[in-house]
This record gives C-alpha cells, sequence and structure tokens, in this order.
C-alpha cells in the first residue's frame, strides 16, 4: 500500500507544478523547407500568418516607447480609469478592457509611473480571471516588482510576457475570438492615447505614425472580418470599417533601397534598412482620425 | 512486474518533461541577459526542430512579425551551452532576405542583430539550424532604446 502511495506521489507531484509552469502552453512551432526566397509568397497574409501576427499586432510596450523616446511628456488623463472594471458584464467588455488596461500598462510602466500601476495590474488581474486566463498573471510577483522601482524593466517584461502567453494559450484552446478582441482592445488604447496627444503636440513623426496605422488596422480589420456575422462583433467591426474609409485617403508610398550590413565598435550586427515608407496625409485626414478614434474607444472600452 | 516497469517509465516521462519545461525558462531568462540591458523584450519565440534528412535543406520555423518605422529592434537567439548546433534567424520582409545573424562571406555565426526599420509592415522571421542540425533554440524579439 505504502508503495502505491508513492509511486501515486511520484506521479502527481511533478504534474501539478507542470501544470503550473507558465511555459506550458508555448505555440507548437511547424517546420517546413527554407525556401530561397519568398516571392511566392502573396502579400495578404494568410490565416496561419495571421495567427501568429495577434502576438504583435498591437504591443503594450511600443506605442508608449515610441511617445517617451519623442520627448513627449505623460498625460495622466489618457489612461483609462480602473473603477468601473467590476462593473462590466460581457465577456466582450471584460475582453476589450483587458486589452486597453494592457496597453495602459506599458504606458505607466515606460513612464516609471508605479504609484499608478498597482491598480492596473489588480484590474488585469479580476479581468483574466473572469475571462479564465488568470493563470497567465502571477499577481504577487507583479506586485512585488512593482513595489520596487529598480524592478520595473522586470515588471515590463513579466506583464508583456504574461499578455504573450495569454494570447498562445487563447489561440491554442480555439479562443481567437477572445484574444482578437484583447489585441483590438490594446490597439484601439494605444492608438487613442497616440491621438490624444497628437492633438496639443502634433510632432511629425507622431503624425507620420498616425498614418502609419493604416497597415497595422488593415491587418486588425482582416482578423475582425472573421466575425463580421456575429452580432457581438457587427457594431465594432462597423465602427473600424468607418475609419478604415477615412484612412483610405491616406497614401503610403515606398523608396526602393538595399540595406547596409556591419559590425560596430561592440562587435554587435547592424542591419540598417534603406527600403523607406513614406506616408501622406493631410490635417484634415488627421483630425478625422483622431475624432473617430475617440468617438470608438469611448464607445466599446467602457470605462 | 510489467505494471512497475510500466509505471517508472511514466514517471521518467512526466519528469522529463517538467525538466525540459524548467530548462526553457532558464533558458529564456539566460537569452533576455543575452540581448542585453538597453533591449525591451517584446516577443519570443520557441524553436524545436529536427534534423534535416538526406540532401533535404534544413528545416526551419516561420513567425510572421509586424515592425514599426524609426524603431530599432534587437533579434536575439540562444541554444542551451552544451548545444552542438548553430542556430541563425533570419528576416524577411514580404519578397526578400533583409537580415540574418549568418554571415555568407565570412561565414561567422552571431547571437544577435540590430534592426534600424525604415518600413512599417509584416515581415517573417526563419530559425534554422546550421547543416540543418536538430536543435532546441529560443529566439528574443526586442525594442531597443535609442
Amino acid at each position: 500500500m505504502k508503495y502505491k502511495v508513492i509511486i501515486i506521489l511520484l506521479l502527481v507531484i511533478p504534474t501539478i507544478i507542470l501544470s503550473c509552469s507558465t511555459n506550458n502552453k508555448r505555440r507548437a512551432e511547424k517546420s517546413f523547407i527554407l525556401p530561397d526566397s519568398l516571392e511566392d509568397v502573396p502579400s495578404q497574409l494568410h490565416e496561419e500568418a495571421m495567427a501568429g501576427i495577434i502576438g504583435n499586432l498591437a504591443s503594450p510596450v511600443e506605442v508608449a516607447a515610441m511617445l517617451n523616446e519623442l520627448g513627449v511628456p505623460f498625460y495622466q488623463q489618457l489612461p483609462a480609469s480602473t473603477k468601473k472594471v467590476n462593473t462590466l458584464q460581457t465577456n466582450f467588455e471584460k475582453a476589450m478592457a483587458l486589452g486597453a488596461l494592457g496597453a495602459d500598462l506599458g504606458y505607466l510602466n515606460i513612464y516609471n509611473k508605479n504609484t499608478r500601476i498597482i491598480d492596473y495590474i489588480s484590474s488585469i488581474k479580476y479581468l483574466t480571471d473572469e475571462l479564465n486566463v488568470g493563470q497567465f498573471f502571477d499577481f504577487n510577483t507583479l506586485k512585488r516588482l512593482c513595489e520596487n522601482k529598480h524592478m520595473l524593466d522586470s515588471l515590463m517584461f513579466q506583464s508583456v510576457y504574461s499578455f504573450n502567453q495569454m494570447n498562445t494559450f487563447l489561440e491554442k484552446t480555439g479562443r481567437r475570438n477572445t484574444s482578437t478582441l484583447v489585441v483590438t482592445g490594446l490597439w484601439l488604447e494605444g492608438f487613442y492615447i497616440a491621438t490624444q496627444i497628437s492633438k496639443s503636440d502634433p510632432k511629425p513623426e507622431l503624425i507620420e505614425s498616425i498614418g502609419e496605422q493604416k497597415i497595422i488596422l488593415k491587418d486588425l480589420f482582416s482578423l475582425l472580418e472573421n466575425y463580421e456575422d456575429d452580432s457581438t462583433f457587427k457594431e465594432l467591426y462597423q465602427s473600424l470599417e468607418n475609419l478604415t474609409k477615412i484612412y483610405e485617403g491616406v497614401e503610403i508610398t515606398y523608396e526602393t533601397g538595399e540595406p547596409e550590413t556591419f559590425e560596430n565598435e561592440n562587435g554587435m550586427l547592424e542591419i540598417i534598412q534603406n527600403e523607406k515608407s513614406i506616408v501622406h496625409i493631410s490635417i484634415d485626414q488627421v483630425e478625422n482620425i483622431i475624432k473617430e478614434t475617440e468617438k470608438i474607444r469611448n464607445q466599446f472600452i467602457n470605462l | 512486474m510489467k505494471k512497475f516497469k510500466f509505471l517508472i517509465w511514466l514517471i521518467f516521462i512526466v519528469n522529463s518533461g517538467f525538466l525540459y519545461s524548467q530548462g526553457s525558462e532558464e533558458l529564456l531568462s539566460q537569452c533576455i541577459s543575452t540581448s542585453g540591458k538597453d533591449a525591451t523584450y517584446l516577443k519570443d519565440f520557441t524553436i524545436n526542430l529536427p534534423e534535416a534528412t538526406n540532401q533535404q535543406r534544413p528545416p526551419v520555423s516561420k513567425n510572421s512579425i509586424i515592425l514599426r518605422k524609426n524603431t530599432s529592434y534587437r533579434f536575439t537567439v540562444c541554444t542551451e551551452d552544451n548545444s552542438k548546433s548553430e542556430p541563425i534567424i533570419q528576416l524577411y520582409d514580404t519578397q526578400r532576405l533583409i537580415a540574418s545573424t549568418f554571415d555568407k562571406k565570412t561565414g561567422k555565426c552571431y547571437k544577435s542583430f540590430n534592426f534600424h526599420c525604415s518600413k512599417t509592415g509584416p515581415y517573417n522571421i526563419f530559425f534554422y539550424f546550421k547543416d540543418g542540425k536538430k536543435g532546441s533554440a529560443i529566439g528574443i524579439l526586442s525594442y531597443v532604446k535609442k
């Protein structure tokens, strides 16, 4: 009897530990033969590429980092409030809010606003539990990292990593509709912050970045097209369709150029892309995009 | 006796999965350290590739990413210290190869490269092992502070 108990324990304990490990949700990699070139790959993103791209269509870090590097100050009124998180009713609202708060967390983190971060972490934890993906957000670790201002880089890593793991899990378990909403919320909130800032601080780089969202929006819209007939998604789809229409007049042209490769003084390989995208966008178009984005954000992110 | 042997095998399989998972976590944090203090983690890629069979090109792992103009990215790849194979990263835009950790001219393999992006859009990132060897690795995409 004792012997059987020992065997069972030896089996059960590692299984429990393994199931707790955050690493067990990694995406299975697909293997295929290396092509000589990708000339036969259509420029339109196909289904498989789309699944992969969900993970970085909208990053909680990149928009905030761009703003910080442009020397833009922190706008404390822009991040969504966390007060109404407990009042959200549907999974649609919760998933959109989760994405939005992820973008806000990245914004606060980049600007080292650690005193405010804790509210966002608590709200994110609440929403992930509600959406049955709470296992990817270790609240105690995130809280501990947040309380130490020297650990903000680790907090950034841990929160971005948790979002990546969650999206991979949602993809693997056939819940792409939820990951699509999280990504949409993330993109919308990041874009809302950038567009609002551009009203008072229209730096050329920021305006260019607003114009370049035409490319990202196209991919996001392709994702949402899968749910065009879903009544839950209908209004969101139509709203983003309106935004896409405003972008029709924005033109992006390309200047060709060969990449330059060299080794820097530290032995690091540097590659400079000399092919450039150039955005042609008018003041009227920017204003319309700002207005429409504000409207969509306030309609779908109920915070 | 047969039942006993089966249980031992089961224990071995479960435990080796656990050890692999732990190793992978360690490799990820090691790779994040390798990517440097000026790099901010954005995404990781787990690579597990089989050995190429005769006359086959090296098996590859393909991932799609979106990169943004006026942003510097760092691509880093790491394997276990005792790995016999060298992992290589290749970055393609929609049509052509634009960056690689393997320098064909010198035959040198780098662990990472910085890519200064000037065109927003979708890109494809390929990982494979030199000479088509079997191997496991972790790739990291980071944002580099200017």
